[in-house]
């Protein structure tokens, strides 16, 4: 049987290791991790549980699916992991890079109520500075400017209910 | 007034894990059930459970569970015949505990007199600086303005505590360590007050360095018995919200738990007190107490108490609202330890953001000497509108590093996928020398901030990464009856039971 390579994306694509996978019997894989190849008996239990003997370590691991990711738990750590295979990998541009320059769009982090518009359009903004508070389960977030700028356009008004990501300002 | 009122359907005036929890009480009692729902919680564990359920209103709590008139037309609608508040929402209100014997509901809880008594904190802290006990420093009243409000805190001196009047649970309530930073926590607590109790009105009291916090559960009936069943010690806070609590305290004796108990007795009887309440405390370093101020409604660590005393806090409030007695002070007996911690939709790694969404899976521990209090199931979606705790997970054990060691081990079977929860946050709290030791205050969680939220384990990261890979093959190239077939052997029993069974055209 042939091996599949994939790509495992961490700290946001930050860091990438490369896997290679052989199933050597049902449910019995070699996996090869920098240089290493172990003999993993994965045996699944319920929705999203699995039970891992990698060699003779056992481990009991709670894959919990988003979005393109996986967040695995594994005793009291988590690690948000990006799984591709190589060619996907391949075709992927380079993640940009991220400054605080230009026209920013300030979104909610969570959905909510906009509970309070902390600066009008037209007003000067430091970076860290509050623009919007937005009440999500009973607590008040403040979303900040991440630049020194003006606050060019406030795009909700108090009352307003936001969905996560949904634009709420403009800063420039 | 001895005559019993009969108790046959409560209305519960809530949602949450408090609504489901004070459900199953009734259910164990024989007692009819009414809920009450808003929009967002159509699907909630508590509308499943009770034996009638009625719509009150949108989403938002202030249009739905903080209306009095939409949960007396319930109540009119359904023929019940009690109201039981929770806590939270209206369960401090003393003009909905007025409405509801108004409308000739039985309310489950102290008279609306009492409950405006402790209501404005100020002149319940006055009451008992009068009976000689000694209070946290603080304004007079509610302040309306805030250049008053603003003069005032000058006089009280910073570091200091803005509290929302009708308070409770930390909402409303913010620390302010200097004048300029008065004027916008002023605006957020009348914010977040109005939006948690509807009122907005705040006070201001001193912040005493670091101070536990230390609460007595009190009980009285309307034949003039009180009683106390000893103390919790809620100092584990984040945000002014309790995640820990436990009982005994490590700082309580039993010569303090009497001197503390018999002070919370005389707070209760001063004003003419019925039903379950919490007397809360600040301890100083030298183990003097403050009065604080008194709850006047179940409190949401109330398990702790159930679990030292055996005593069910719900059953004994319905008890007392049909005209019961409390038990004597000498039957209630204490035993071993019990710790509750709070399961938050919220993201430690992201600065503990609340994280309404789906719960994808969920799978809560069980064993000896374990409670799983819990509002939600798997494939709910934890709505956006109300308080992020999801459920309270409650150890019991001989003594208090067993209960730590119960509780640890539980966190770990505690799975919640779909929504970030503190889970591991709470397993590095227990897991602490400071918590252990027992010897920490109301700074806890911002002194040791650093040392709870941790990066994922590097050691860990291979298999994890694994994992992934394996879970990622799986999907792509295994089988979808590969795990099946090594499951069960090849050719399963149960597969051509009914395969044989179809054959045969259906069961016989």
């Amino acid at each position: 049987m042939t091996a599949t390579t994939y790509v495992a994306l961490l700290d946001g694509g930050k860091r990438e290791e490369t896997l290679r996978v052989k199933r050597i019997a049902p449910g019995v894989y070699g996996v090869t991790l920098r240089g290493v190849t172990r003999r993993v008996d994965a045996f699944p239990h319920d929705h999203g549980t699995i039970s891992l003997l990698v060699d003779a370590e056992s481990y009991s691991v709670q894959l919990d699916e988003r979005g393109n990711g996986v967040r695995v738990h594994l005793r009291d750590s988590v690690f948000p992991i990006e799984i591709l295979d190589e060619r996907r990998a391949r075709m992927r541009r380079p993640p940009g890079k991220l400054t605080a320059e230009g026209r920013l769009e300030l979104s909610a982090r969570v959905s909510g109520r906009v509970a309070a518009i902390l600066r009008a359009p037209g007003e000067a903004v430091r970076e860290g500075d509050g623009v919007l508070v937005v009440e999500a389960m009973g607590m008040e977030n403040e979303v900040r400017s991440p630049k020194d700028g003006k606050v060019v356009e406030v795009a909700v008004s108090v009352g307003h209910s936001v969905e996560g990501g949904a634009v709420l300002a403009i800063v420039d | 007034m001895t005559e019993r009122r009969p108790i046959q359907k409560i209305l519960v005036a809530n949602r949450g894990e408090i609504a489901v929890r004070i459900l199953r009480t009734c259910r164990e009692m024989g007692i009819r059930t009414v809920a009450v729902f808003s929009e967002s919680d159509r699907g909630s564990l508590h509308v499943r459970l009770a034996d009638e359920a009625v719509h009150v209103g949108p989403g938002p709590a202030r249009e739905s569970y903080l209306v009095p008139e939409r949960i007396l037309d319930a109540a009119a609608r359904t023929g019940a015949d009690a109201i039981h508040p929770g806590y939270g929402f209206l369960s401090e209100r003393a003009d909905f505990n007025r409405a509801c014997r108004a409308a000739g509901l039985t309310f489950i809880g102290p008279l609306p007199e009492s409950q405006e008594a402790m209501g404005v904190k100020t002149s319940a802290r006055r009451r008992m600086q009068a009976a000689g006990v000694p209070v946290v420093p603080g304004s007079e009243g509610p302040i309306d303005d805030e250049g008053v409000a603003a003069a005032e805190a000058e006089r009280i001196g910073f570091p200091l505590m803005l509290k929302a009047a009708a308070g409770g649970g930390g909402k409303g309530m913010k620390r302010c360590d200097r004048a300029a930073d008065f004027p916008k926590l002023w605006q957020a607590a009348k914010r977040e007050s109005a939006s948690a109790f509807g009122d907005d009105r705040i006070y201001l009291e001193k912040f005493l360095d670091g101070p536990r916090h230390v609460e007595v559960q009190v009980f009285a009936d309307e034949h003039g018995n009180v009683v106390h069943m000893g103390e919790r010690e809620c100092s584990v806070q984040r945000r002014h919200q309790k995640i820990v609590e436990e009982s005994p305290s490590p700082v309580v004796d039993a010569a303090m738990r009497a001197a503390m108990g018999k002070v919370a007795v005389e707070a209760a009887r001063a004003v003419g007190y019925v039903g379950a309440g919490t007397v809360e405390f600040l301890v100083d370093a030298s183990r003097n107490f403050h009065f604080l101020e008194m709850n006047t409604r179940l409190q949401v660590e109330h398990p702790v108490t159930e679990m030292v005393t055996g005593i069910d806090l719900v059953r004994l409030q319905i008890e007392v609202a049909r005209g019961g007695r409390v038990p004597a002070q000498g039957e209630i007996v204490r035993r071993g330890h019990a710790i509750e911690v709070r399961i938050y939709a919220e993201d430690p790694a992201r600065g503990f953001l609340p994280s309404p969404g789906k719960i994808t899976y969920l799978r809560v521990p069980g064993g000896p000497g374990l409670r799983d209090d819990s509002g939600v199931y798997g494939g709910w979606v934890v709505p956006p509108h109300y308080d992020p705790m999801i459920s309270k997970l409650v150890a019991w054990a001989p003594t208090r590093p067993q209960a730590i060691g119960r509780m640890l081990g539980a966190l770990a079977d505690y799975h919640v996928h779909g929504i970030a929860t503190n889970v591991h946050y709470l397993r590095a709290v227990l897991d602490h020398p400071a918590f252990r030791s027992g010897a920490y205050d109301t700074g806890f969680c911002s002194a040791f901030a650093k040392e709870l939220v941790k990066p994922p384990d590097p050691a860990l990261e291979p298999v994890a990464l694994i994992a992934a890979a394996v879970a990622a093959h799986r999907r792509d190239h295994d089988r979808a009856d590969a795990f099946a077939t090594r499951a069960h052997g090849p050719g399963s029993a149960w597969a051509s039971a009914g395969r044989a069974r179809a054959t045969r055209g259906g069961d016989r």
